[in-house]
């Protein structure tokens, strides 16, 4: 929140450690951002937010295998042109930047000035460089956004896996991990380093202090702030009993962890939908969740049209995100500025959106698994000697 | 005969207990001061000094303490005193909010609404000085029956300059200051008792007869005082002190001023304290004529009248003292605009409408023809975020930040038990004569744990007021400041936003259901096999 970086800058400014008071919980590298290279102005989410429909195109591109020399124009061109008219060129690259830039759930945290708009940023970036096979940008990325928020360490595999392999489609072909696993360790060791030169530069930046690893990470695993947003955390460890809390704690945190294996190995033939899938987790369960995490994911959908048609219930989701759009908001009002509602009015709205959340993810997971399993409908209906009409239909034993 | 060897035996005795009073002195004092608006404000401060005493060396706190031998002054206070080795401590339990524009600057300056505590301690490596400022909070809330207890890192700050020591400063160890405050703790009979239980003839005769607790927490402000403090050439002085505002008018039938000893305390003094060295009432004559005094006395000193009750003088008791204006049929409220009585006039407010945000704002008007500087300090609790970058200084609708100076902000810091203390913030306001100064500040309200709240939570919070205080005088000119003592402003009432209180395990099924209902969905479809399979018509 802007709010929060202005009066991190403001304790900067007289001298005070601005990560004591609890008042500020970003990291010491966007405080120094904003203290030192420019002011927090809106133009830079609005930057941020063009950079991040750029990375969507480009990630687009290389999911297609269309290389960027191969295109009609240069990126910028086709990004305008995708912007202004829709499906101008291509059947579906213009879907991925505007379903971006017009997100209303990316749209509005940018106008709030939220800093999730960069940590979206980021993480876009970081599947760019890893779908365009750039090593090093992409681990860089992924470290920038693992310092600003740790969760995004959920995306580090998926990612490293489309580095050793390929961000193209084998959602209809799945196939064993073709990729070099020897390289894994060499990979995740210089994520580690750039993660370890950032933390050094944050402890620089922040005076030599530790304190801002406690106020800033710390607050994704003890939820210090119980402030309400869109997640499922706060109502529920605003409720917890004290000597619960702890364990409840790492319950939710370890929850979190808990899908990026078996999300991996499933779709071990497509890291790029793992990541995707994981960044829909991300915006279900995250710890201080904000719209544009789960604005993120239904923005990537753009990215895999294969899946679309086989999509399970895309109208319930729909039909959940919409209601979850419209009552938060308005409970949050009712309960907070009019008085009238009281917390379980914003707390059952935010239990609509988790539940838009893990519908769409529970859509995109079948989607890209029942792609593989081809069009059953076509071959529905044929003549069996003996049997008559017979219908086929694909389930899950 | 037999009877009078008996007398003679014990007035023997007494001669040896009469020297042991030699050392400790105490002395009573009772001052009455009619108020402008009709209401009667009455300071009792009782007064025991030890002379020559010293604090205890707080380096010597693991040996063995002197053996304590008091004839007047209270041995419990003086174990407490003691045991944690305070050099000056002052605890305040006052009710109601002090006035300052009509009735003018307290005898005492610890008017604060609430429970305040502050404690001067020398550093000592034995104990910390906050082990024993937590040993301090508990035994003094034992002994005043006061919710002390609570006062602990939540509430407890160090505003150094503003509190500063009031005595000496002893060479033995640096000192550090524990400051704390309780606004929604109110004052009642169990807190009058035990404070009567510290004089030496509790309630039974001098001035101290007079405190009846039916007539003083029916006044409209009363509040008690602990102060001890200790000066290098005295030694250690004990100061009880017990303020009133009572309103005779409300009282009275026919809606009168008038007052006497009996109507305000419904007692009379039967007797005076014998041990007491001095004990005297003080009437502060009111400036504008038209009343009368009984009984006559010649001992008119600037505007005062002063009854010496001590068992030597020649007045005598039992004496009712009395004010009467008897040319008034009814006392007419003074009509505003009243312009107030003290140079500095503070209000502080909080508002905006949700329960998330909030403006504090405190306007500051210098009622004097002169400059006044006055040091500001903000205890908040960590309930309440101030967002500093938005302090504005204002003087009409004009930003004068020149006014603001020596800015000093401690934000909230988390403490061992993981409870944030209080932020701090202090500076210097510089206000121009007959001119209001407006600072600002946005707020954020925090969402507390369930269990954080208290059982009425609905009602909001208490938060303590400001504390304006003057500059020390050897920072600024004497020149353009005038006499006076800390001002506090009266408490703010901040409504939080409340989750719902009946619903942890719903809460805790409902959230844990959902997030099974999502990992259970997505488990299922990531190990199960994909099958075509045959539908029968």
């Amino acid at each position: 929140m802007s709010i929060l970086v202005n009066e991190g800058l403001w304790l900067l400014d007289n001298n005070i450690d601005p990560y004591v008071g609890g008042a500020f919980r970003h990291s010491p590298l966007l405080l120094s951002l904003f203290s030192t290279i420019v002011p927090p102005l809106p133009i830079i989410w609005a930057l941020s937010d063009a950079v991040g429909a750029w990375a969507l195109l480009r990630i687009w591109r290389a999911r297609q295998g269309l290389s960027s020399l191969k295109g009609t124009g240069s990126d910028v061109e086709n990004l305008i042109v995708s912007v202004y008219v829709p499906s101008a060129y291509f059947e579906y690259a213009p879907n991925a930047p505007h379903s971006y830039l017009l997100n209303p759930y990316l749209l509005l945290p940018s106008l709030a000035l939220s800093t999730s708009t960069f940590e979206n940023t980021l993480t876009l970036l970081a599947l760019m460089f890893a779908s365009e096979g750039k090593v090093s940008p992409a681990l860089l990325a992924i470290a920038f956004a693992v310092h600003l928020t740790p969760s995004s360490i959920l995306l580090l595999l998926p990612i490293l896996m489309v580095l050793l392999s390929s961000p193209v489609s084998h959602l209809a072909s799945p196939r064993p991990f073709h990729g070099n696993l020897k390289r894994i360790p060499f990979l995740f060791g210089e994520f580690t380093l750039y993660w370890l030169v950032l933390v050094g530069a944050a402890c620089i930046i922040a005076g030599g202090s530790w304190n801002w690893v406690r106020a800033s990470w710390g607050a994704s695993l003890m939820l210090p702030d119980l402030t309400p947003n869109p997640g499922l955390w706060w109502y529920f460890f605003t409720e917890m009993f004290d000597h619960f809390r702890p364990f409840f704690l790492m319950v939710f945190s370890v929850h979190l962890v808990i899908y990026i294996l078996p999300i991996c190995i499933k779709f071990q033939h497509d890291p790029l939908y793992a990541a995707f899938l994981l960044v829909g987790v991300l915006g279900t369960f995250k710890a201080y969740l904000t719209l544009a995490d789960p604005g993120l994911f239904l923005s990537m959908i753009s990215l895999f049209p294969e899946v679309h048609g086989y999509l399970r219930h895309p109208i319930i989701t729909t039909l959940l995100h919409l209601h979850a759009a419209l009552l938060l908001p308005l409970q949050h009002v009712l309960w907070v500025s009019e008085g009238r509602g009281n917390a379980n009015f914003y707390y059952a709205a935010s239990l609509v959106m988790g539940m838009a959340g893990g519908a769409g993810l529970v859509d995109a997971c079948w989607a890209g698994m029942r792609i593989a399993v081809g069009d059953a409908k076509v071959g529905a209906e044929e003549k069996v000697e003996g049997k008559g009409k017979v219908m086929w239909e694909v389930v899950q034993q | 005969m037999r009877r009078a060897s008996i007398w003679i035996f014990l007035a023997c005795l007494c001669i040896p207990s009469f020297a042991l009073y030699r050392g400790e002195i105490y002395s009573e004092d009772l001052r009455i001061q009619p108020l402008r608006d009709g209401r009667v404000s009455t300071t009792f401060s009782f007064i025991t000094v030890l002379e020559g005493a010293v604090p205890r060396n707080p380096k010597a706190l693991g040996q063995l303490d002197e053996s304590q031998h008091y004839a007047l002054f209270p041995l419990t206070l003086g174990q407490i005193l003691r045991e944690y080795a305070i050099t000056e401590l002052h605890l305040t339990l006052n009710a109601g909010k002090w006035n300052y524009d009509n009735w003018g600057h307290p005898h005492e300056a610890g008017v604060g609404t609430g429970a305040e505590l502050w404690a001067w301690m020398g550093a000592s490596e034995v104990t910390t000085v906050d082990e024993r400022w937590s040993g301090l909070r508990n035994a003094l809330s034992g002994l005043f029956c006061a919710s002390l207890g609570s006062l602990d890192s939540r509430r407890t700050l160090s505003p150094t300059v503003a509190f500063p020591l009031s005595g000496s400063t002893p060479t033995f160890a640096p000192h550090e200051l524990r400051h704390a405050s309780l606004p929604s703790e109110s004052v009642c009979t169990e807190n009058l008792t035990p404070f009567l239980k510290l004089l030496p003839c509790k309630s039974h005769a001098g001035l101290a007869a007079l405190l009846n607790p039916q007539k003083v927490f029916d006044a409209d402000w009363h509040g008690m005082g602990i102060h001890v403090t200790w000066k290098e050439d005295t030694g250690v002085e004990l100061k009880l002190t017990l303020q009133a505002v009572f309103n005779p008018v409300r009282t009275s039938a026919g809606k009168r001023r008038d007052w006497n000893l009996q109507s305000l305390f419904d007692r009379s003094i039967e007797r005076s304290c014998p041990v007491a060295s001095s004990s005297s009432v003080t009437v502060i004559l009111p400036e504008e004529k038209g009343y009368q005094i009984t009984p006559e006395n010649p001992a008119h000193i600037n505007g005062l009248v002063i009854y010496d009750l001590s068992s030597s003088s020649n007045f005598t008791i039992p004496s009712n003292i009395a004010m009467y204006w008897p040319s008034e049929h009814s006392f007419q409220y003074p009509l505003p605009p009243l312009t107030p009585v003290t140079p500095l006039s503070v209000k502080r407010t909080i508002h905006g409408t949700t329960q998330t945000r909030g403006v504090l704002s405190i306007s500051v008007t210098n009622n004097s023809p002169q400059e006044i500087s006055a040091g500001y300090l903000e205890m908040m609790p960590a309930l309440l975020t101030l967002w500093m970058h938005t302090l504005k200084v204002e003087i009409n609708s004009q930003i004068r930040s020149d006014l603001l100076s020596g800015l000093k902000y401690h934000p909230p810091s988390p403490q061992s038990n993981d409870r944030l203390s209080p932020s701090m913030l202090q500076a210097v306001l510089t206000i121009p004569p007959k001119t209001t100064l407006k600072l600002s500040m946005e707020v954020n309200k925090a969402f507390l744990k369930y269990t954080e709240h208290p059982p009425d939570a609905m009602r909001g919070w208490d938060l303590p007021g400001a504390v304006f205080f003057p500059l020390p005088q050897s920072s600024h000119d004497t020149s353009s400041s005038y006499d006076w003592e800390r001002i506090y402003t009266p408490t703010l009432l901040v409504d939080l936003p409340t989750p719902d209180f009946s619903m942890p395990y719903n809460v805790i099924i409902l959230s844990c259901t959902l997030m099974t209902l999502i990992f259970g969905s997505i488990f299922n479809l990531l190990t199960r096999k994909w099958v075509v399979v045959e539908i029968q018509e």
